[in-house]
């Protein structure tokens, strides 16, 4: 399965970073004298209702959609990172403080937070990843609390300091890099996740403006054309099997840093 | 003796769960105050057309008829105070009391998550235990595919694929909405159409419910068995390494009855729980599902409020999600104590 990921990763990395070789027209390129055309030869996965090729914009859609998932997870890990290595380290009244934030963003319910801050900061791409990282970070933070706390008892962290390390170096250069790893593992999993939030918000209409070929605002229009099924069914194969190739991946890396869960 | 003892300790354990309830409860309003007025968004320019906006009189009468005049810790306060009397204040949107509002969308949710576990925990359950009974083989294979397609599909592409299908192709059950649009409501009673139908006995409505619930709970049920059948499947695998599997096998049980007798019931906290969780999960609102089969439920609410910055219907519907999540924990805990009889008898 993770190999059937990798796979499916590549080809849609190629298929991204080609888009301008491979996709058979301009993804903005309207036609209206071709629109609504189902899958043909001359367009594959058919036309849209301003008679733009589908396919095009399924290519170049994965220029937006996958790079604003992984945006996602990488700041909301960074700042998690952040928080949770100040928190865990430092200790004291940082701790309190930003483990209480990180409380207050995790009980409220993620979709509200998410679809409040698009709809005050206006739909636009940017602000659905930020609305997304505000949502995320809690999480990541949480989890690196938990390990510099007990990575910073262990004895190589108390060698360093009686040394005469510094506490930045101890943090970034001992502690640090002893607890990435769990956080590379969730993070991994959780792609998918991010993507899919992404295409959710956009679909709703809190991502980048109509004419932009993102994934979920592609569907979402597709509906008001139901019975032209190629409109969303395209889009959304594309994303389903974006997620599905890093959840094969994130699954297989599971199993291979716990074995718990392999049986 | 022996019950007295017991009852009283389940109502000692039942004050102190409902105690915990309450930080919670200050934590989610405080949570929902504080984000509602730090991110930059204008309740006015939200819900005032543009003509009005120009009128200064309009805006000053806007913002002293919801309190937007008042300062922060002063609004919050008020809040509170109303609240503690049942009051969530009223929505900005549609002008009438939140608690109104949410007693008109939440029974459509509760219909639409009560389809959604089911045929979640129906899949779900049965893929898990498949995948665990024959561990390695092609069918495990299978359930574990399934169980990431499961989670990777986009929830909107499902619904519409399940509607093109279904629907439109064979026309096997209806389309978006509760009812078809010739049907008229059934007496309210309870809210939720299918129960009302049957209370007033009206078999058509009835039906027409039914066929109009299938695929947005198909399609919950579908997006929750994943993670159900995950759950299962490892419960399963570490509950049938166990001696007394072992034993009931080498006593002449029949197959079925170890697995659903002996292996299930031990291996269901676990499921439980995630169940619980999931359904917590689709209580507080599909935003997506709701949206594509016009169901006018709570994620609709939800999404209406959020978009127009409507904090009294915000918070409503944030603190009603916390008491989803609190009660269905406590539901849980409480079937621990039925399922399990080490829980039952420490």
């Amino acid at each position: 399965m993770v190999v059937a990921g990798i796979v499916m990763l590549v080809v849609w990395t190629l298929a991204g970073l080609l888009a301008p070789v491979i996709a058979p027209v301009d993804p903005l390129q309207q036609d209206v004298m071709r629109r609504l055309e189902p899958p043909s030869n001359v367009h594959y996965f058919g036309t849209d209702e301003l008679g733009r090729d589908i396919l095009s914009r399924v290519l170049y859609g994965t220029r937006i959609t996958i790079p604003a998932g992984l945006l996602v997870i990488v700041i909301g890990c960074t700042l998690g990172l952040f928080m949770g290595a100040i928190a865990g380290f430092v200790g004291g009244i940082w701790d309190e403080v930003i483990m209480r934030l990180s409380e207050l963003f995790m009980a409220f319910p993620t979709i509200i937070l998410a679809l409040a801050v698009t709809a005050a900061l206006g739909p636009d791409l940017k602000n659905a990843v930020i609305a997304l990282v505000i949502v995320w970070w809690p999480s990541y933070a949480r989890l690196i609390r938990g390990l510099v706390m007990e990575v910073k008892t262990r004895e190589f962290v108390e060698g360093a300091r009686s040394i005469g390390a510094s506490s930045p170096y101890i943090l970034f250069r001992t502690v640090l890099p002893n607890c990435i790893s769990s956080a590379i593992v969730l993070a991994t999993l959780d792609i998918g996740n991010a993507i899919l939030s992404i295409a959710g918000l956009s679909f709703l209409g809190l991502g980048p403006d109509p004419t932009s070929p993102e994934w979920g605002r592609m569907v979402s229009i597709g509906i008001d054309f139901f019975d032209q099924w190629w409109m969303w069914l395209f889009p959304g194969l594309a994303i389903a099997t974006v997620v599905l190739a890093f959840n094969f991946i994130g699954d297989g890396l599971r199993d291979v840093l716990d074995p718990r869960m392999k049986h | 003796m022996f019950f007295v003892l017991k009852t009283m300790a389940f109502h000692l354990y039942f004050i102190r769960r409902l105690l915990f309830v309450i930080p919670t409860l200050f934590g989610i309003t405080l949570a929902a105050f504080v984000i509602a007025n730090a991110i930059p968004a204008d309740p006015i320019t939200a819900n005032l057309p543009q003509s009005a906006l120009n009128n200064q009189e309009i805006v000053d009468a806007f913002r002293e008829r919801w309190g937007l005049d008042e300062p922060a810790h002063t609004q919050y306060l008020t809040y509170l105070k109303n609240l503690l009397r049942g009051d969530l204040g009223v929505s900005i949107k549609t002008k009438r009391p939140v608690a109104d509002d949410i007693r008109q969308f939440l029974p459509a949710t509760i219909e639409l998550a009560t389809a959604g576990i089911i045929s979640g925990i129906l899949i779900g359950v049965s893929v898990g235990i498949v995948a665990a009974v024959w561990r390695n083989s092609l069918a495990d294979y299978v359930a574990r595919v399934f169980a990431l397609v499961g989670v990777s599909f986009p929830v909107f592409l499902l619904a519409l694929a399940l509607l093109q299908l279904f629907y439109v192709e064979f026309g096997l059950t209806s389309g978006p909405g509760r009812l078809d649009v010739r049907m008229a409501k059934p007496v309210a009673r309870t809210g939720l159409f299918t129960i009302d139908a049957l209370l007033s006995g009206d078999w058509d409505t009835f039906r027409n419910a039914v066929s109009h619930l299938i695929l947005p709970g198909l399609v919950l049920g579908i997006y929750v068995s994943g993670i159900i059948a995950r759950i299962t499947r490892s419960s399963m695998l570490e509950v049938l390494g166990m001696d007394y599997i072992r034993t009931a096998r080498g006593k002449g049980l029949r197959e079925r009855a170890v697995i659903t007798r002996h292996a299930l019931s031990n291996a269901s906290i676990p499921i439980v729980t995630v169940i619980g969780l999931s359904y917590g999960s689709l209580l507080s609102g599909a935003v997506l599902t709701e949206s594509i089969f016009a169901w006018p439920g709570i994620g609709r609410y939800m999404f209406r409020a959020a978009t127009s910055q409507d904090f009294p219907a915000i918070m409503g519907v944030s603190i009603l999600i916390a008491f989803i999540y609190v009660g269905v924990n406590f539901v849980v805990d409480i079937l621990y104590y039925f399922l399990d009889p080490r829980i039952r008898n420490p």
